[in-house]
């Protein structure tokens, strides 16, 4: 065979045209060195796997439910790592959706033509805290009857539609079966279905601000980190890093899930709440917020504004400097502003979580209080 | 001729949309409608919680209903162990008489009042009788005062 046969031969056309040809692809693609975005994405599938393999075993009745957990880490063959996995790929996914937030904010990357794309990508990340809320509540351990318990109260503080909306949630007036099919639904169908469209629409908007903000840079022909560079990597290329991204995440979460085991608590027991009860620690912030005063304002006001204010960014922002820069200088007051509240954040969950004895009384971390 | 025409193509065309309108509300409407259950298989609101005699002096938790019933003397009166906060189950303190929420941290008085937030409701106190065969009827529909005892001669 010579040369120009297997360069023509559909096989090697296939690979030449598609794999090795350089295609054009903005800097925004080809300079993403820890990729979050991509992270997030690999551990929503690998959530989606160790999901179903765990609903093959997992029935959401109040009765069984903790029975079915306890037997996954004890008498299914690698049950335990499945769902380690699940939980541990959960927690990353939060912390990595903070962290590539944090990273669009301290770049600039939400503003003009992306502002929409912000606020997807903020639906995506309260989507995540919902499907790790509705998560925690299916083992029906104490952790998930007091959450469930203390949600629905918080709904209860809305008003007008309030205790309409607690009925619907709960289906009855307290926590129980009802409750527990409504949150298993939301966790294994309905959240997850608006994730994929919601991570469609993402994932197309970052294509297509891409070329928009091209069109920007030919028009007013300044230099822009945005634009779309001379074809410079292949799919190959792409492919190749991204598959051993997605290696790597599942190597430490893999081995992350046989070192360490999700704990479970006592199974729910409506007439003992644990003294003293935490959230898991995702919330525990919200929790030590609640503690300090009426839930309308604690509950409602509060985590609404928090979303509002990190929802409005771009619409403030109309700044062109220090775009797709870390830390630009012109940025120093919103970058400033950024991590303070990112800190009070943190901050909360620290005290809500290592802070707080029975009765939510104060406690310094290296004082000692005794479990009643 | 022509004007009939567009009207009744434009009388079409509202009717098409008001048809699409109103299915896709009335589905709507009743979805949502579907996920408030008619018949709920909870515990019965009027209950029983056992004979007088049972109770020595002080107060008792009822964990099976999250209530407690307290004796003083011959006077029984029945209050919610349920915090006004959010919803956790308190445990009495015999040592500061306070009823105390491991949830936030609320502290209630004696008389269900709030000593210390985040509640701001005070608990209510439920009606409390002595049903036919003489046990204690409690009757979580009807919120008394905080002074409203059955007295029992046992
Ligand atoms: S539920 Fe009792 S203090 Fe919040």
């Amino acid at each position: 065979m010579t040369e120009e046969d297997t360069t023509t031969s559909p096989r090697n056309r296939f690979a030449r045209s598609i794999l090795r040809e350089k295609i054009p692809v903005s800097r925004w693609v080809t300079n993403r060195i820890l990729g979050l975005g991509a992270i997030n994405f690999y551990l929503f599938a690998l959530l989606t796997i160790t999901g179903t393999l765990l609903m093959v075993y997992y029935v959401p009745s109040t009765t069984q439910a903790y029975n079915d957990i306890k037997d996954l880490g004890t008498t299914v063959s690698f049950g335990s790592i499945v769902r380690n996995m699940h939980r541990w790929s959960a927690f990353l996914m939060i912390i990595s959706g903070f962290l590539h937030m944090s990273r669009v904010f301290f770049t600039a990357e939400y503003r003009e033509p992306r502002e929409f794309n912000w606020l997807v990508g903020l639906f995506l990340f309260l989507m995540i805290l919902g499907m790790a809320y509705t998560g925690y509540t299916l083992p029906w351990d104490q952790k998930s009857y007091w959450g469930l318990t203390i949600m629905s109260q918080i709904l209860e503080a809305i008003p007008g539609i309030g205790s309409k909306l607690q009925y619907l949630v709960l289906g009855g007036t307290e926590v129980g079966q009802n409750t527990l099919t409504r949150s298993f639904v939301m966790h294994v169908k309905l959240l997850p279905l608006l994730m994929s469209m919601l991570m469609a629409v993402h994932f197309w908007r970052i294509w297509k601000d891409d070329h928009i903000t091209l069109t920007f840079a030919g028009e007013d022909h300044t230099e822009s980190p945005n634009q779309l560079e001379q074809p410079s990597v292949t799919w190959r290329y792409i492919l190749t890093r991204e598959t051993s991204k997605f290696l790597l995440v599942l190597l430490f979460v893999l081995v992350f899930s046989i070192l360490f085991n999700a704990p479970l608590e006592e199974q729910a027991n409506p007439m003992v709440t644990p003294d003293p009860v935490k959230a898991p620690w995702f919330f525990v912030g919200l929790q030590e917020v609640l503690s300090w005063g009426a839930p309308f304002w604690t509950g409602i006001v509060a985590p609404l504004l928090a979303i509002v204010a990190v929802a409005v960014i771009p619409y403030f922002d109309h700044g062109r400097e220090g775009i797709g820069v870390w830390f630009h200088p012109s940025r120093r007051l919103s970058n400033v502003l950024f991590t303070a509240a990112v800190t009070i954040f943190i901050g909360l969950i620290i005290v809500g979580e290592f802070m707080r004895g029975p009765g939510w009384i104060f406690y310094w971390p290296w004082q000692h209080w005794s479990v009643n | 001729m022509f004007i009939d025409q567009t009207s009744r193509r434009n009388f079409i065309n509202r009717l098409g949309w008001g048809v699409f309108l109103s299915t896709i509300g009335g589905i709507m409407v009743a979805s949502i409608r579907l996920l408030a259950p008619n018949v709920l298989y909870e515990l019965p609101k009027e209950f029983k919680v056992g004979y007088p005699k049972d109770y020595p002096e002080g107060v008792h938790f009822i964990p099976a209903r999250r209530i407690f019933v307290l004796r003083e003397n011959n006077r029984f009166r029945a209050v919610s162990a349920v915090c006004t906060h959010l919803g956790c189950t308190m445990r009495w303190s015999e040592q500061d008489l306070a009823w105390k929420c491991p949830c936030h941290g609320s502290v209630f008085n004696e008389k269900g009042g709030v000593i210390k937030g985040p509640a701001t409701r005070p608990l209510p106190w439920y009606d409390i009788s002595v049903s036919l065969d003489g046990q204690l009827l409690v009757d979580l529909n009807k919120d008394v005062s905080p002074d409203h005892s059955v007295v029992v001669n046992v």
